[in-house]
């Protein structure tokens, strides 16, 4: 028998594990050090041994090192309470629409209702087309790209946010970042955190951003808040289920919390008393609660989707297992769901489109998949085909639809006539084409003061 | 008796299975300096006591032969073949969501620290990156052309057969159903949204100055001409225009 096994300290640690015969002084030494290390950063996760980041952004600010962009009164701020009672100020109101590529490209009824709710509740907003993605998702997925290119791009598109409401001859600030994406939420979260803690990372952003001209006052421009629109969704919850117009409350609803959302830069995600009890984190399942929903829970709730960011492309054997034996089937068999919500763009996609193959192996199930902002619009009365697209989506939706008393049959030839009227020219958008370009070709000067 | 070491071989790394390093022990020095000089680094190693909470919660653990603890001991404990040996595949298994993170006692991120070995990785050109990005060439060429990582026209039954019969319910041509979306940036097919072409070359300016395009070089030379090209045409079009305005 092996010494680690006969004291039973190093059992279940693996055969590499043996005891170190160190002297009592080295011993010493030894866990001198490893407490070291430990002190750098706390051992329990709570409030008194996590940093909160915004403290260190507005020192930087007063030493004159960076410029905050600040959410004011024009923002009409709510103020939301995140894991550990923080308080962080959501925006409702003049937002710059920060869209996620997968969302467009491929769920293109998330953004569409997102932008219609707004419209509904007189939200001002921009969707214009000086924007990249946050780059990402490519990073997670293949390795291309570093903390310097995902800060730089970070800080680029928030400036381009910063200066967007000028091409609308109002002043630059008026517009504040909504970001759609769930990775560019939890990325942009790490970068800023990231740049506040490494002057040299600064100074390399610094540099590369002063030849983009994308400097405020030769510094860098930090947002006061990183701001997913999910949050946007949740403080305004109240004020959309006042425009309810159909009965959610036979539903069984599963949520999908997005593991970038929440696993990421935790200490700044948005928990409520009222919500879970605040055991579950409150974006998307505070909406659905509102709208009158049952919202259950389910054993693997805290499972990712399987979308991998690789995986989803060049291994989709892992995403395809993942998605339905651990969410799909899980929320089928266990929590008899209706319907499974999202609030990000990869995961709506893994659960979506992965179910149809589970027919090969006799793995047959049929969920609905839709971001909460769908879902809130279709509650709405939003038409599902030509503002909720969810022609778009491989689950088959068709059923939750007559559950909820929509003639989706009704709506679908709606939607196709109105298909004749887009081939011949007559296209009808949730806002005016011509504030979508702010600059260089294509842009058309609007009369002062007329995105105010 | 004792085993004779021979002469030439180096004081023992890691845990060798053989009696001789498989690779040379200057490139696995050469590989975890760079991984340990990567600035996040310290950001995202604190310690570890093998508790194993990562790999209990971890999605890949449960289809892989991977382990988010034994990526932390390896590199806590500088196992420098370990290391290397788990970048010819393990650290592609991760799936990035970084539950890991968000469950470790010591805050160590593993999900982090994967992605500082598959950048290394990739700066060392190894064939475990090249293989494990072939899939990812249209990804790549898109987000670097465009500053977009996914286009409506990348999603086709060809590309993803195993989505289901059909890309739309709707049967009607994609550039019709895209001109059917309310939002007016939407209405394209080769990026998720209209890009300003002036935003894409500013994108290319954060590319070359990050050393993007050497990563690219180094795990798909042929992606990285084509690349190249098409920021040349773009940077032209965009010069033209900029000149077409300074002419009135």
């Amino acid at each position: 028998m092996a010494q680690a096994d006969q004291g039973g300290h190093y059992t279940g640690f693996g055969p590499e594990w043996q005891p170190a015969p160190l002297a009592p002084e080295q011993a010493r030494r030894a866990t001198d050090w490893v407490e070291a290390r430990i002190d750098r950063r706390a051992l329990l996760v709570n409030k008194d041994q996590v940093e909160d980041v915004r403290e260190r952004m507005w020192q930087l600010e007063k030493d004159g090192e960076i410029i905050v962009h600040r959410i004011g009164e024009r923002h009409e701020p709510v103020t939301a309470r995140t894991l550990y009672g923080w308080e962080k100020r959501i925006p409702t109101n003049f937002l710059w629409h920060h869209k996620s590529c997968g969302q467009c490209g491929n769920i293109p009824g998330y953004p569409t209702s997102l932008l219609w709710l707004m419209n509904q509740l007189g939200t001002r907003y921009i969707d214009e087309t000086d924007q990249t993605s946050c780059t990402a998702w490519n990073y997670h997925g293949s390795g291309i790209g570093n903390v310097v290119s995902l800060a730089a791009v970070f800080l680029r598109n928030f400036h381009q946010a910063y200066v967007s409401a000028q091409a609308q001859g109002i002043p630059a600030g008026t517009y504040y970042p909504l970001v759609h994406c769930g990775t560019s939420f939890g990325n942009y979260k790490e970068m800023r955190s990231f740049l506040m803690h490494s002057p040299q990372l600064r100074e390399q952003v610094r540099k590369i951003l002063a030849k983009l001209g994308r400097l405020v006052d030769g510094k860098l421009l930090i947002p006061e808040e990183v701001v997913h629109y999910s949050e946007w969704l949740h403080v305004m919850r109240e004020r959309v289920a006042e425009r309810r117009v159909i009965d959610c409350s036979k539903l069984r609803v599963t949520v999908h919390p997005a593991c970038h959302v929440y696993k990421m830069v935790p200490e700044d995600v948005i928990y409520d008393d009222t919500v879970m009890d605040g055991n579950r984190v409150a974006v998307t399942t505070g909406v659905m609660q509102s709208l009158g929903a049952q919202v259950i829970d389910y054993s693997t709730w805290y499972d990712c989707c399987g979308f991998g960011f690789r995986h989803i492309i060049g291994e989709r054997e892992f995403t395809r297992s993942f998605a339905i034996d651990r969410k799909i089937r899980v929320a089928v068999e266990e929590a008899r769901a209706d319907v499974m919500i999202g609030h990000d763009t990869g995961c709506i996609t893994t659960l979506d489109k992965n179910q149809w193959i589970g027919r090969a192996v006799d793995k047959v199930y049929e969920l609905p998949v839709m971001a909460d902002c769908q879902f809130a619009a279709l509650a709405c009365g939003a038409h599902p085909y030509k503002l909720a697209q969810l022609h778009w989506h491989a689950s088959p939706f068709e059923g939750l639809l007559e559950k909820l008393g929509i003639d989706w049959q009704k709506a679908k030839a709606e939607f196709e006539s109105y298909l004749q009227e887009v081939a011949a020219g007559r296209v009808e958008t949730l806002y005016d084409p011509k504030r979508a370009i702010t600059s260089g070709p294509g842009f058309v000067a609007l009369p002062a003061g007329d995105g105010a | 008796m004792d085993a004779v070491v021979p002469p030439q071989m180096h004081t023992p790394i890691g845990d060798p299975v053989t009696e001789r390093a498989p690779v040379a022990y200057e490139t696995l020095e050469a590989v975890f300096e760079d991984i340990r000089s990567h600035p996040l680094y310290d950001h995202e190693l604190h310690g570890c006591l093998n508790c194993g909470i990562c790999t209990a919660t971890c999605p890949s653990a449960h289809y892989y032969d991977y382990s988010p603890r034994e990526i932390v001991q390896l590199l806590w404990t500088e196992n420098l073949e370990g290391i290397h040996d788990a970048m010819q595949e393990k650290i592609w298994a991760c799936a990035q969501c970084y539950t890991c993170a968000a469950r470790c006692p010591f805050q160590n991120s593993p999900g982090g620290l994967v992605m500082i070995l598959r950048e290394v990785a990739i700066k060392h050109g190894m064939q475990s990156a090249k293989d494990a990005l072939k899939p990812f060439t249209r990804v790549l060429m898109k987000v670097i052309s465009t500053g977009n990582q996914l286009a409506p026209n990348m999603i086709t039954g060809d590309a993803f057969p195993d989505w289901g019969p059909n890309v739309s319910k709707v049967d009607a041509p994609l550039k019709l159903l895209r001109k059917a979306i309310p939002m007016p940036t939407l209405h394209t097919l080769d990026t998720a949204w209209e890009v300003n072409l002036k935003t894409s070359i500013e994108l290319y300016t954060i590319w070359e100055e990050t050393g993007v395009l050497q990563q690219l070089e180094a795990v798909d030379p042929n992606l990285y001409d084509v690349i190249l090209d098409v920021m040349d045409e773009k940077r032209s079009e965009y010069q033209d225009w900029l000149d077409e305005q300074a002419g009135g």
